[in-house]
């Protein structure tokens, strides 16, 4: 496998001037500019290879977007080294971007006023994609997006769905090796969300195109990406897979299990007042009773504890279990205790 | 600066002819519209160039220049800057395109930067002052009826309209690179666009010389109009200039571009630096 991106010590810092306020201010900053040094990217090491999907994922502000601009060519970095496709993204823009795809979910590149088809056909032109390819991708374009309903209306009147589908395959039509998605499914609906995903898996399979998204949906990473990066300040928080992260960060996974509602009754009482399980298997604890139904927290996903499946059959054993359901905990919870609480920020 | 490949030119040239193609032909989706946009745009302009013929009320000749010659020199005026404000839409509308961050996905495209940004807008509006310009000139030509055409004078017509053209756009462009700098810039080029082809509209030679060299050599859009104007009258030209530079009119525009180009390129270089 070959690398895709492959970034070293990438640093992005931005100078600010600040203007000062009021009419002598605004000339003192003419004269004499107040300026801050603002680090965006710090440091940022990165390697993809050819065929990934990862999630770039981080809160706004993170440096998501200034990476994404410095691995496009669309910004020079103030340090470091970075190459995509081998090529040196700032001196070969123009080269890579006919070997790139961006797509940004809150804006388009179609043409607003004419109808897609018009649109597709003039970036036929702009990535100079021969006819016969051009054809090629568009008939397969338009059936794996479904872009026939719609082929023929004015961008203006498609909905954010249709139109974020008209956009990838805007972006596709020039077989690109690497696709940038900046936040994809924003704004879209359940089922368009789906429709989506499903779409950038069967590409990734059919075409082994390498995908980078940023995403603030954590339902993105965790059905397409394998692996995801946390950026937070500039820094790289995180690389490795969803799994890990909730493993090492998820605490503990929540099971609910329905008795028999006659059984329950028969139960101990705890100091609470509520049913209790007697003598549960170590590293097992009962959170919560709400008539039949009893929520048992036990070990996260890999650790030593109790695994789901024998935990069930312990109580099957006891028990008359009508029903059970695992909660994994949430990984948006966790994503937002990693920012808020800082819990990688000790590793570096 | 890189090489200039002709195959690139070439690519590059049918491009913007498929992009303006596009532009107008999602203009005329709107043909009334577009027709009531000419049509008041035509009559903003005639107004204006009434203005300019009430002069010759009072006062039978300005300068020694009659109402006929600054009819035709003002005819010119309008046609070349009429082009010139409809090819040149897009770069005018630069700030607006970097502050909703189109730019960034200008730079994502495997196109030269100023063919995509010159191919994003073409007014057809526009047209409303051409078709004053040639209103203003067929006047001109009644008011001249003594005026001896040659076939030098005639061809020396389409060569300045152009280049005067070219030089408007230059100066546009100059104005959205501006935009890398500062987004609150319109001000500064409508001062040289709308301001030069009103001040233009009457001979040179009413303004100072400071004032003319200006025209002439530094943002010479003299050349668009006064130029080749005193080349059909068969006037002298100021600063004991041969009257046969009006053929000079290309080289000088191309000259002016390139300075622009570079400047744009520059501009464009630092976008990259700064994001912003």
């Amino acid at each position: 496998m070959t690398l895709m991106i492959e970034a070293e010590d990438l640093c992005k810092k931005f100078r600010v001037t600040r203007r000062r306020s009021g009419l002598l201010g605004g000339l003192r900053s003419v004269v004499n500019p107040e300026v801050r040094i603002v680090p965006a990217v710090n440091d940022l090491a990165l390697k993809v290879e050819r065929g990934e999907i990862i999630g770039l994922i981080g809160p706004n502000g993170a440096g998501k977007s200034t990476t994404i601009k410095m691995m496009t060519g669309i910004l020079t970095p103030t340090s470091g080294r970075v190459y995509v496709a081998g090529l040196v993204p700032m001196r070969q823009r123009r080269e890579l971007a006919s070997r790139i795809g961006v797509v940004f979910g809150q804006r388009t590149q179609l043409w607003w006023d004419l109808p897609l088809l018009d649109s597709l056909h003039l970036l036929r032109h702009l990535y100079r994609v021969p006819e016969e390819r051009y054809n090629a991708n568009l008939k397969r374009l338009r059936l794996m997006l479904d872009l026939d309903e719609f082929i023929h209306t004015p961008v203006r009147q498609l909905s954010l769905g249709q139109r974020m589908r008209g956009d990838l395959a805007a972006a596709l039509l020039h077989d690109p090796e690497l696709l940038y998605l900046d936040e994809p499914t924003i704004g879209l609906d359940v089922v368009a969300k789906a429709r989506i995903r499903e779409f950038l898996l069967s590409l990734n399979a059919e075409h082994e195109t390498t995908i980078l998204l940023t995403t603030h949906d954590m339902d993105d990473v965790e059905m397409l990406c394998p692996r995801m990066i946390i950026i937070d300040h500039g820094r790289k928080l995180y690389d490795g897979s969803v799994a890990e992260i909730r493993a090492r960060f998820g605490g503990e996974r929540m099971l609910i299990a329905v008795l028999d509602a006659a059984e329950v009754a028969a139960l101990p009482r705890g100091d609470d007042g509520q049913p209790r399980l007697p003598s549960l298997p170590p590293g097992v604890r009962q959170v919560q009773a709400d008539g039949p139904r009893l929520w048992l927290s036990f070990g996260s996903a890999g650790s030593s504890t109790m695994p789901a499946h024998e935990l069930v059959a312990w109580l099957g054993t006891r028990y008359r279990l009508h029903d059970v359901t695992c909660q994994e905990p949430e990984i948006e919870d966790i994503i937002r205790r990693i920012y808020e609480e800082g819990l990688l920020l000790k590793n570096l | 600066m890189q090489i200039i490949s002709w195959r690139a030119v070439l690519h590059d040239m049918l491009l913007y002819r498929r992009l303006i193609a596009l532009q107008i032909r999602a203009q005329l989706q709107y043909k009334i519209n577009v027709l009531i946009d000419i049509g008041t745009y035509l009559a903003v302009t005639v107004l204006e160039f009434g203005a300019l013929l009430l002069f010759f009320g009072p006062f039978p000749s300005l300068l020694g220049w009659k109402i006929g010659e600054v009819a035709l020199l003002a005819a010119i005026m309008s046609i070349s800057f009429g082009f010139a404000e409809m090819a040149g839409a897009g770069i005018d509308n630069f700030s607006d395109t970097i502050r909703r961050g189109e730019f960034d996905r200008v730079l994502l495209r495997p196109v030269g930067a100023f063919t995509q940004v010159i191919g994003s807008d073409f007014r057809l509006r526009r047209l409303g002052r051409i078709t004053q310009g040639t209103i203003a000139f067929v006047i001109a030509l009644r008011l001249l009826p003594n005026l001896h055409w040659t076939a030098a004078k005639l061809l020396i017509l389409p060569i300045s309209i152009i280049s005067g053209a070219v030089i408007f756009i230059s100066i546009l462009l100059l104005g959205a690179t501006l935009c890398f700098w500062t987004v609150e810039t319109t001000e500064l080029t409508n001062m040289l666009t709308y301001g030069g082809r009103e001040m233009l509209s009457y001979p040179i030679t009413i303004y100072s010389q400071t004032l003319q060299r200006f025209f002439l050599f530094v943002v010479p859009i003299a050349f668009g109009s006064y130029v080749p104007t005193c080349y059909i009258l068969e006037r002298p030209l100021p600063f004991g200039i041969p009257s046969s530079v009006a053929f000079a009119a290309p080289l000088v525009a191309l000259v002016f571009a390139l300075v622009a180009g570079i400047v744009w390129s520059f501009g464009v270089n630092r976008y990259q630096s700064t994001g912003s």
